[in-house]
């Protein structure tokens, strides 16, 4: 577990050796920022005249959901372009120089290796995390009635939505060489997943439930509902392991790829 | 200062059991079967494209072969990886580290990741740092280091845990004289409780610091023993290389070589506009330079240059090949053996 430990902590510490991650934990600090200004304010002016959102009056609509449900669901597409920020470099900038040979040679198995980076990388998506609380105590502290239920829930069910793509995106990384073509690849894996939401409105049918039955989001959406339900957190486990056993065997090709 | 316990089994500390290395219908090693003692330093020697990375990265434990058995001190290279490769120290052939990371802290990582005691560590770094003389440039970042610098780096992730053997993949390449000297004289000096295996295609250097010399082509074992031996097979083969002006002489040229007693295997090596390279072989003793000139003048071909030489080691190997090697392997075998 120790060596583990030393990998993510090279990995995490590797964020900062450069302007990426810097820049990445920027990025997304100023966009959740926006989006969460605009929902607060939205909700402000919809509270006080209905009729500007074309609402005859003003019914019970949750202050809670309204702005942090909504915050959630942007979250998730926001995702979609933070994920393969993170994950681009993790094995492909390895690989491009050639570091991962002696990496192999130490006393590590590939699972150590691969569990090492993948809790680096959520290090790092997790210190994105702490400052997004933020938000809640603004949101409490300008006088919002906050539902913390639902706000906990969607905060956790954005963490496993998080962990789950970040294991998806490890494992494009370590199918190139490039960190381009890394982030490219993680970017088209999860604009399919999150496409498959969609799949409903076009059709119908039995290949249309299983479809949204695979779909990220719907699980995701539970969360920011408040619900917690069993079935979701298996879900994203299961997405997450699968990706990281991908990945082993990914890996696993040096024993019989010509490199 | 370096404590390395004693080998548990009596026999070799790297044993290769008849391994092979095949990526579909390709051969990168085939049947490679050697043993190395603890004190030995092996020389791995053949031409680029031989197998020797392949066998060095499988005994560094980089990937596994398709077939055989690779022992270390009685273990299993790949029944159980975990504690056989503490054992083996890994310098590749192209150095390649971290370039964001500073030699200290990318050196502590190689420390946690090989297991070392977490209490162990930092006295086990100062030791590495002072014996790959690294104190100078131990603050700095590793992307801005020299290549040798960076090839000691390399040395001392290798020496990390001091595992009893030691693979170097090309220790030499690319460094200047003096930084190859010391590095010789650091792996002669290893070389006295370790095991020690290098790969080169430098001849010289193998005679310099190695004891032993295993020669490998297209994956296979050409010939084992130690340099003498070796040495001793492979200077009877020399070769005298004629330069003549112009195309126009190339034909009769080489109809005159090939009729003089003792030349073998005439052909052109180099071919510019107006001049004509020649190689061709014979044996130790006779120099057929006189011999060569006279036929040369009688003929009134110009001769821009005469020079004998003694065989390079790509073209030591093209012979041997050619010549079925087989039976002059088998000789040395034998008195490697008696």
């Amino acid at each position: 577990m120790r060596k583990v430990f030393a990998i993510a902590r090279k990995e995490f510490g590797s964020f900062f050796h450069s302007w990426t991650g810097v820049m990445t934990a920027v990025m997304f600090f100023a966009v959740t920022g926006i989006f969460f200004v605009i929902l607060t304010l939205n909700f402000a002016q919809i509270s006080m005249d209905p009729r500007s959102a074309g609402l005859s009056s003003f019914p019970n609509i949750s202050q809670t959901h309204y702005v942090f449900g909504s915050l959630f669901l942007n979250l998730n597409v926001i995702l979609l372009f933070l994920v393969p920020l993170i994950t681009m470099r993790s094995f492909a900038e390895e690989r491009k120089h050639e570091t991962l040979e002696l990496l192999f040679t130490y006393p590590l198995t590939d699972l150590e290796i691969v569990a090492g980076k993948l809790l680096g990388l959520i290090w790092f998506f997790e210190m994105l995390l702490v400052p997004l609380a933020g938000y809640a105590l603004v949101f409490y502290w300008i006088g919002g009635e906050l539902d913390w239920g639902p706000v906990l829930s969607a905060f956790l069910g954005f963490w496993v939505l998080g962990m789950a793509y970040l294991s998806a995106g490890v494992f494009v990384s370590t199918l190139t060489k490039s960190s381009v073509m890394s982030a490219v690849g993680t970017f088209g894996i999860l604009v399919i997943f999150w496409m498959m939401d969609f799949a409903p409105m076009s059709g119908g049918g039995g290949v249309s439930v299983v479809v949204n039955a695979m779909s990220p989001l719907r699980h995701f959406r539970n969360f920011t509902y408040g619900i917690l339900d069993l079935r979701d957190l298996i879900y994203f486990a299961f997405f997450f392991f699968y990706f990281l056993f991908l990945s082993l065997r990914s890996i696993e090709t040096r024993n019989w790829k010509e490199s | 200062m370096v404590t390395i316990r004693k080998p548990r089994s009596t026999e070799g500390l790297v044993r290769f059991e008849s391994v092979t290395k095949r990526y579909g219908n390709k051969f990168a090693v085939e049947n490679l079967s050697f043993e190395i003692a603890q004190g030995e330093v092996i020389g791995f020697l053949g031409p680029n494209g031989a197998g020797k990375t392949t066998a060095m990265r499988i005994l560094a434990g980089y990937f596994s072969p398709t077939s055989g058995r690779v022992i270390l001190d009685g273990m299993d290279l790949f029944r159980e990886p975990q504690r056989a490769k503490r054992h083996v120290g890994y310098l590749p052939e192209v150095v390649r580290l971290y370039p964001d990371m500073r030699v200290r802290e990318y050196l502590r990582y190689v420390a946690e990741l090989k297991g070392i005691r977490p209490k162990d560590i930092p006295m086990e770094m100062e030791e590495k740092i002072s014996l790959c003389g690294l104190t100078d440039v131990e603050h700095r970042l590793i992307g801005r280091l020299s290549k040798g610098f960076r090839q000691r780096v390399g040395l001392a992730q290798a020496l990390i845990g001091d595992p009893p053997v030691l693979v170097l993949d090309e220790p030499t390449t690319g460094l200047d004289p003096k930084q190859i000297a010391e590095i010789r004289a650091l792996i002669r000096d290893l070389g006295k409780r370790r095991a020690v295996i290098l790969s080169t295609h430098i001849l010289p250097e193998v005679s310099m610091i190695c004891n032993r010399v295993i020669m490998i082509h297209q994956g296979k074992v050409l010939a084992s023993g130690t340099v003498r031996e070796l040495e001793s097979c492979l200077k009877d083969r020399e070769a005298i290389f004629v330069t003549v002006p112009g195309a126009q002489y190339q034909e009769t040229a080489e109809e005159i070589l090939s009729k003089i007693s003792g030349v073998e295997n005439v052909r052109v090596v180099e071919r510019h506009e107006n001049e004509i390279q020649f190689c061709l072989e014979t044996a130790q003793d006779e120099d057929l330079r006189p011999e060569i000139t006279k036929f040369f003048v009688e003929s009134k071909i110009p001769v821009l240059e005469i020079r004998r030489d003694q065989l390079t080691l790509e073209e030591i190997f093209l012979k041997l090949l050619k010549d079925g090697w087989f039976q002059q392997r088998t000789k040395i075998e034998a008195k490697a053996e008696t």
